[in-house]
Order: structure tokens, then sequence, then C-alpha cells
């Protein structure tokens, strides 16, 4: 019944995140002939400074289907979009039920906190999970409606690097939750750091490719076909370190 | 011994930054009781049932329920299993109905009473497909009544279970407490600052001040052992020092010496009559006055 309540608790943030990235990924795909007309125009904008750096890049990358899935969906709208609902599903939990939310109720059940938390944890990375894969997964079965096909591996793949690397904003709003008695905290701040690391990755090119966001995106996969085993063993120990002091802050705290 | 309390701490302190919410508090409830625990808002009424629950940790001392510690997390879980609870603010779940919140809190419990859920929907008239936010303060407490009681439960933890109801709602709410509690082997330990529902339902009490009990036993013991023994003297009363055990208050004011006994009132009245007062009464005292008596004697 905690996975019940789990579900109850995050339903509407996943089925929002759910439906809003099915359509982004459909969109992506259907707007794929316009952006092949449009391609052209590109080498008459401005081609000084980052913004222009970074518009050729796409352009180069959109030249052939796989490139522009890359470029547009999961270096941009997916990895985005994503980010945003890992922090929204990691953040409340037991603690911000608040007045009125039951906290005591919960914890009056015969469970202990570690499995109070771990259905949490896991509820929230299964819905996590769900949301890496069913968008990415459209690409395939959408991409013969414009002519063109995209790997179901290559969408597996991305969507692993995107879920490995991507859990620790998941892992930090789940563990500032244990701290903090509301959601706008975690949330906050946890976006707030998802910003800044973002920010440096743009501003510092040379650190952008240990940057998390490159992990995710499946850049590495993408340019060499190799997987970012390093940076996914690293974003995943981070993770589950930031899971256990979630579980090690909630069993010290008091109610 | 141990066996024949469902609950008991000794020297339960706890410490929230540097307030002291308790502060040595021993307590014992025998079990079957149903044993009231009084005492002022902020008293640490609140605290020692978080306690117990497993839901705060104390800082010092221990806390025993069933005989098992409620600061280890596996003991705690037993503890909860064969307990039911109703906090202070009714905390349930406002995105369930009623329906939800009985099916997500049974199989929680080997022992729920389905034969019970059935008859306390119909007694408080609980509409299923209510969502908990939608239910009026006393609908919520029925619920997180019918919650408790149909765990199967050994103990019944209440805090504050008639808070912020009606009178009427209080006596439906206390007379469906009773009556479960006359049909099942149980033990029931609830927190009120409502003397008169203590008086009403308890058999034992346990008053709490500043984080200490300060007064515990039976009711009926406490009614037969409490006698006001009221000195009228000629002249201004004496300053007299009662020696013994029993005394628990004297007071003087002009020609009046009261003195408050908690045992033994006739060798303090023997003492007293020494004094060659003009008049002596014996009255009897109200479980209110007792309250009231015993916390104020800590002011």
């Amino acid at each position: 019944m905690l996975w019940y309540k789990s579900w109850l608790d995050t339903r509407w943030r996943f089925l929002i995140g759910l439906t809003l990235l099915m359509f982004s990924a459909a969109g992506v795909v259907l707007a794929y002939p316009r952006v092949i007309k449009l391609l052209p125009l590109v080498p008459t904008a401005d081609d000084g400074g980052e913004l222009g750096r970074r518009i050729r890049e796409a352009a180069e990358l959109m030249r052939d289907y796989r490139g522009y899935v890359f470029a547009q969906w999961f270096r941009q709208n997916l990895l985005q979009m994503w980010t945003i609902f890992a922090v929204l599903l990691g953040s409340g939990g037991l603690l911000a039920q608040g007045s009125g939310g039951g906290v005591l109720f919960t914890l009056s059940m015969p469970a202990t906190r570690n499995r109070l938390l771990g259905v949490r944890a896991a509820a929230g990375l299964a819905e996590l999970l769900a949301l890496a894969f069913v968008p990415t997964l459209l690409l395939p079965l959408l991409s013969p409606a414009v002519g063109e096909s995209y790997g179901v591996g290559d969408a597996l793949i991305h969507g692993a690097c995107l879920f490995g690397a991507g859990s620790v904003f998941f892992s930090l709003a789940f563990l500032l939750s244990t701290s903090y008695d509301d959601l706008w905290r975690p949330l906050l701040i946890t976006l707030a750091a998802a910003v800044v690391l973002a920010l440096c990755g743009q501003v510092f090119r040379q650190l952008s490719r240990y940057s998390v966001f490159t992990v995710m995106s499946g850049e590495t996969y993408f340019r060499t076909g190799h997987l970012p085993w390093l940076g996914l063993l690293a974003s995943l120990t981070a993770s589950a370190a930031m899971l256990y002091f979630a579980t090690v802050n909630l069993a010290r705290r008091d109610f | 011994m141990a066996d024949s309390f469902v609950i008991e701490t000794a020297d339960l302190r706890k410490q929230y930054g540097d307030v002291e919410a308790l502060r040595g508090l021993s307590l014992q409830v025998p079990a079957g009781s149903i044993c009231g625990f009084l005492g002022r808002n902020g008293a640490g009424k609140t605290t020692t049932i978080k306690v117990l629950l497993g839901m705060a940790r104390p800082t010092s001392g221990s806390a025993v329920v069933f005989g098992l510690p409620a600061d280890e997390q596996k003991a705690s879980v037993d503890i909860r299993r064969r307990t039911g609870f109703v906090s202070d603010e009714k905390d349930l779940y406002d995105s369930m109905n009623v329906e939800e919140m009985i099916r997500f809190t049974a199989p929680f419990f080997p022992r729920w009473r389905g034969d019970l859920e059935q008859r306390y929907l119909r007694r408080f008239e609980l509409p299923p497909d209510r969502k908990v936010k939608a239910l009026s303060r006393g609908m919520r407490t029925k619920l997180a009544l019918l919650l408790a009681l149909c765990r199967g439960a050994e103990l019944l933890i209440l805090d504050e279970p008639t808070s912020g109801l009606d009178p009427a709602m209080t006596e439906e709410a206390l007379q469906a407490l009773v009556t479960h509690v006359a049909g099942e082997e149980m033990t029931v330990f609830f927190s009120s600052h409502q003397i008169a529902e203590v008086d009403q339902i308890a058999d034992h009490v346990a008053i709490i001040d500043r984080g200490r009990v300060v007064l515990a036993g039976a009711l009926d013991d406490l009614r037969e052992n409490f006698r006001r023994i009221q000195l009228v003297f000629d002249g201004d009363a004496p300053d007299a020092a009662f020696r013994g055990t029993g005394v628990a208050r004297v007071r003087r004011k002009g020609r009046v010496l009261t003195v408050l006994a908690s045992a033994r009132a006739e060798a303090i009245l023997d003492e007293a009559r020494a004094l060659n007062p003009v008049s002596v009464d014996v009255v009897p005292v109200t479980l209110k006055e007792i309250f009231l008596e015993t916390v104020s004697a800590e002011d």
C-alpha cells in the first residue's frame, strides 16, 4: 500500500511530465521536414560569438536525422524537461506532507522509516525511468511518418544515459526533502544547482565534457558509439550516496 | 512485574535544542487500564506519545511498550503493529477518500477487524467516497478513531482525541471509545487537558507538568486518598510545618490553614488537631482540584 500512496502523491507530476514529454517527442519528429527546409538559411546567420557557434554546430548536426534527434531531443528538449520533472518527483515526500497531509499517520504505520523512504524513492525512480524511456521510444515509432528511421537501440542507450546520470537531480531533491519540511526549498535549491551546472558547462567550454548534462545527453555515445561509463558510474555513485544520506537523515529526524 | 505494565518509562528526557520537553519522565500504565494523561498545553504529553511510538528519539532514559524498547527501529515497528493511534491533528491523507484510507491502512495490520470497520462506518455515518479534506473536524475525528479501533490493537494511544470537537461530538466519540474498550481486552492511554473527559472514562490517571509526571495512580485511589483539611483558628493561622509524607500542599491565609493531603489523611488530621484550631473540616477533592493543586504546586 505504500506503493499506492507514493503513486497517489506523485501521479499528477508524473502524468503531466509524461504527457508533455510525449507531445514534445512527437513535435520533434514531425517538425523535421520543416527544419530541413530551413537549414540552408543557417549560414546567413550571424556567426560571431557563442550563439553563432552553437547555431552552426546544431545545423551541422541536423544534416542527418540521427544528428537532428540528438541535437533537438536528447541534448535539448528531453534533457531540460526531464531534469525539471526529476527534481519535481524527488521533492516532497514524507516530511512535506505537512499539516493535514498525514506525516504522523504514516509514521504510526508498522513500517520502518527505511521502508517508507525506500518505497518512495523506488516509486519516484520508476516514474523517472518511464519518463526517460516512453517518450524516447516514440521516436522509432513515429519516425517513419516523416520518412526517416531511428534505431530502438539508440533510443534505449540515450534513455539509459539520461536516467543513469540524471538521477543525481532526483536524489539531491530527495535528500533535501528529508531536511526541509516543505516542497519548495528542495525543489528550488535543486533547480538552482542544475542551472548553475548548466551555466558552468556553457561558460567553461573545456569543462563541458565532464558535465552531468553531457553524460545525460549521451553525447559520447552519439559521437563515438561508446557509453560514458565513467560519467555514468560517477553519477550513479553520487545518486546512491545521496539516497543513503537521505535514509540516515530521516532516521535521526524527530517528528 | 514488567508484564503488568503495557507502557513503562524511566527518567525519560527529550531535548529539542534549548527546550527540555521531557525532564525525567517516569510513567507506568497498567495493562487493561484506561489511563488519562493529563497536563497543561506544552507539558510534554505529545512528546511522550511520539517517543512511545518511535516518532521522536529520547535524549536519555528508557521508554518501553509491551516490554519492547521504543527507540529501537525493529521493536518500534512491532509496537506500532500492536497499537492504534490517533494524533492531535487527526493527521490523515487529504488526497484520499474514506474508503481509500481504510484500504490503505488495513493491510498493515494482520488483525484488522473487518466487522468493526463496517460497524463503525455505519455508526459514524462516514461516506466512503468523500475525500478526507472535505470531511468536517468531527467526521475526521471519527475516521481517525475508526482507523485506530479496527487495527485489532492491544493498546490505543490517543493524543487529545476530542480536541476541537463540540460537546455532542465529544460525547459521541467518548461513548464509542468506552463501548469499544468494554468489548475488547485492551489498554487505552489518552492525553487530554480536558479533566471532565478523563474523569468520565479513565480508571487511571497520570498528571504531567513541565516534562515530569507529578502524580499517577488509580483514579479511585486518588479520590480516596486526597483530602482537603481546612483548619480555622481564632487568630492568624500558625506557620505549621507538617512532618511525614502525604502533605501535598499547605496554604495559609489569615485565620485559615488549608492542607491538601495526598495520603495518610488521618495522620495529618491528628497532627493538625494538635495545633488547636477552632474548627476542622475534611472534604473530598475532585480530580479537577487534584489536577490544579498538583500542577500549581509546581509553579
